[in-house]
């Protein structure tokens, strides 16, 4: 019972961090049409800035939410310096590849300049141990796997309820025909980056609560969010979202079974092997295109 | 706005077979004569480093320019060779120049296994594959620490020789001008292999696959060509880095030498080959020059990159042919 329960909170925890990683992802491609690299930098800045509000003397609860204001105005500026310039261009996929690694490299090699090399570890969203059905773990965690569903679903209905939300996803259908009525493009890409930087940060914030935090610490997750958003198909955003726990749940498993070191590799192995029966992702339904 | 619309300018086979002919022997003759120029040993391992970044650049730009296949795991064939190489020439015991060359048979072989799950794929889903694949192939290198040594890597690993000449004490003379054969077989191979029919039917499937296809090119076999024939070059190269390096380590996966090589093939401009060539002797020199520079050279490189790409999206070659039509015409019809 105790393997079972180990697994589930396992696979509920990482699925948590995997989908807003995700999310972010794949919101910015159904958005632009273009795939941010820089994403995975965006988490390890978010950490850091809420790192450096907390060092400054700022209590949590304002530090947090302030780091997350703060990414989403990175992500604006990420957008208007290295993205929207080219939007137009013949091969702007590939371009914007190049051009968010790049501006990756320089965010992350900018960070170690003025953050130093040495692992920092930001405080616990609440303090303490306890144990549920056998397994022992933190309040932090639980946290998390609490607080990720609930900003999922208000991301959800915003882009669902809100005429805003339904602008960017307007934007995301058809771009001329958004223009034509009257929608500010330029301003819904820049949003739609800052609400990815946004949840990119917080994830890094929810991560260094836990685990110690370093300039690279963001690549990983980027890794897992990629293959989160092929897995489960990268033109919804409710499709990354079960993909990001189902991952979760199997890399839990999959660590407990085939242990550590095989996992990625079986990760890929089940990657490659969905995406040569199913392209568009198993949880995609009517694609948008599969380009 | 689909991945459909790219459309990467310039078709192979426009300058006569003669001129360029021409310009391979004079360049690479001039590349010949450096060594008399330079005579310092790190010169001379700048020089060798810029002909394996060339090799690898110009061998993706195979792929991802001529091609149109996004394939983001070219760094994955390269750190196959430097792997390949290590493991038969160091734990098999295989003789250096053989082991060089099976790595290259290796590289393709890796190559036309990557390329089964991406033959329905389009666009960013190639990227993400081949992503996924380069990861794999580290991790399963990771993981098979006993005989890859982990993320510690390897060391120790059995140079190349040239019958009883000494490797070491030759100021690297030896080894630029092996590397320097590897670049000319390599650029020789890709650009006949551009201006083939081959060639010609894979510039046809990126520009208009359904067109393509309906003439009869068969996308299949042709997107396994074009990425086995990138990656044999590409794995001897990974070779020659490993025999050159005397190690093997994992940071060839790294994101950090992708981006890098990725950058010379886009600053260089895709589907030329030589831009690819150029490109790394200008961002290798470039970036060997800030060496005093320490933490700030890889963000100011990182700003090169973003600015140039910005403002000269055809890259160095675009700028080099704009600026030989200016001088052309002035010429033809003086003011």
């Amino acid at each position: 019972m105790s393997v079972f329960s180990d697994i589930v909170f396992g696979g509920l925890f990482q699925g948590s961090l995997y989908a807003m990683m995700a999310v972010g992802l794949a919101l910015v491609w159904t958005t632009i049409g273009v795939f941010n690299f820089s994403h995975g930098v965006f988490m390890m800045l978010g950490a850091y800035f809420a790192w450096q509000l907390v060092a400054f003397g700022l209590p949590v609860v304002i530090a947090f939410p302030l780091a997350v204001i703060v990414m989403a105005g990175a992500g604006w500026i990420l957008q208007a310096s290295v993205v929207r310039p080219l939007i137009g261009r013949p091969n702007i996929v590939l371009v914007v590849v190049i051009t968010t690694l790049a501006a990756g490299s320089l965010i992350e090699n900018g960070a170690l300049t003025v953050w130093g090399p040495r692992s920092k570890q930001l405080p616990s969203l609440i303090e303490g141990n306890t144990t549920i059905a056998g397994v022992g773990v933190s309040l932090h965690q639980i946290a998390i796997i609490v607080i990720t569903p609930l900003i999922l679903a208000a991301l959800w209905s915003f882009l669902n309820r809100t005429r805003l939300g339904l602008a960017l996803r307007a934007v995301a259908q058809n771009e001329d025909a958004s223009q034509l009525v009257g929608l500010n493009v330029t301003a819904l890409y820049g949003l739609a980056f800052a609400i990815a930087a946004s949840l990119a940060g917080l994830a890094g914030i929810f991560m260094g609560g836990y685990r110690f935090m370093n300039p690279s610490m963001g690549a990983d997750p980027l890794l897992k969010a990629l293959i989160v958003v092929v897995f489960g198909g990268i033109s919804s955003i409710s499709g990354p979202i079960f993909a990001a726990y189902l991952i979760g749940f199997f890399e839990a498993a999959s660590n407990y079974y085939f242990g550590l070191y095989w996992t990625p590799a079986l990760l890929f192995l089940v990657l490659i092997g969905t995406l040569m029966v199913r392209p568009e992702g198993i949880f995609a339904g009517r694609s948008r295109g599969l380009a | 706005m689909t991945l459909l619309d790219i459309a990467i300018p310039s078709a192979p086979g426009r300058v006569t077979w003669n001129r360029e002919a021409i310009g391979f022997v004079a360049g690479f003759l001039v590349l010949a004569l450096l060594p008399l120029v330079f005579g310092d040993s790190y010169s001379r391992h700048v020089l060798i480093m810029i002909f394996i970044y060339a090799v690898v650049a110009s061998n993706w730009d195979l792929s991802l320019g001529y091609g149109g296949v996004f394939n983001f795991g070219h760094l994955a064939l390269f750190g196959i060779g430097v792997y390949a190489y290590s493991l038969l020439a160091k734990v098999a015991g295989v003789d250096p120049w053989i082991a060089l060359f099976s790595s290259g048979v290796i590289a393709t072989l890796a190559a036309v296994l990557v390329t089964i799950p991406i033959l329905r794929l389009k666009g960013i889903y190639i990227i993400l594959v081949t992503f996924g694949f380069a990861q794999l192939v580290m991790q399963v290198i990771i993981s098979q620490s006993d005989l890859t040594g982990g993320t510690q890597g390897l060391v120790r690993v059995p140079g190349l020789y040239v019958f009883e000449h000494n490797m070491i004490r030759d100021g690297k003379l030896a080894y630029f001008y092996i590397a320097l054969a590897l670049l000319v077989a390599s650029t020789l191979f890709l650009r006949l292999f551009v201006r083939s029919r081959a060639g010609a039917s894979i510039v046809a499937l990126r520009d208009n696959e359904e067109y393509a296809i309906s003439r009869g090119v068969s996308l299949a076999r042709q997107r396994m060509v074009t990425l086995a024939a990138s990656a044999f070059f590409t794995g001897i190269a990974g070779a020659f880095y490993a025999a050159y390096q005397r190690n093997a380590s994992i940071d060839v996966f790294g994101m950090s030498l992708a981006t890098i090589i990725l950058s010379m093939v886009l600053l260089g401009g895709t589907s030329t080959i030589y831009g690819a060539i150029i490109a790394s002797f200008v961002l290798t020199v470039f970036s060997e020059a800030m060496a005093d520079f320490g933490a700030w050279r890889p963000m100011i490189t990182a700003l090169l990159i973003i600015v140039i790409m910005l403002v000269y999206p055809s890259g160095l070659v675009g700028m080099i042919r704009a600026a030989w039509t200016w001088v052309a015409e002035r010429v033809k019809r003086p003011a």
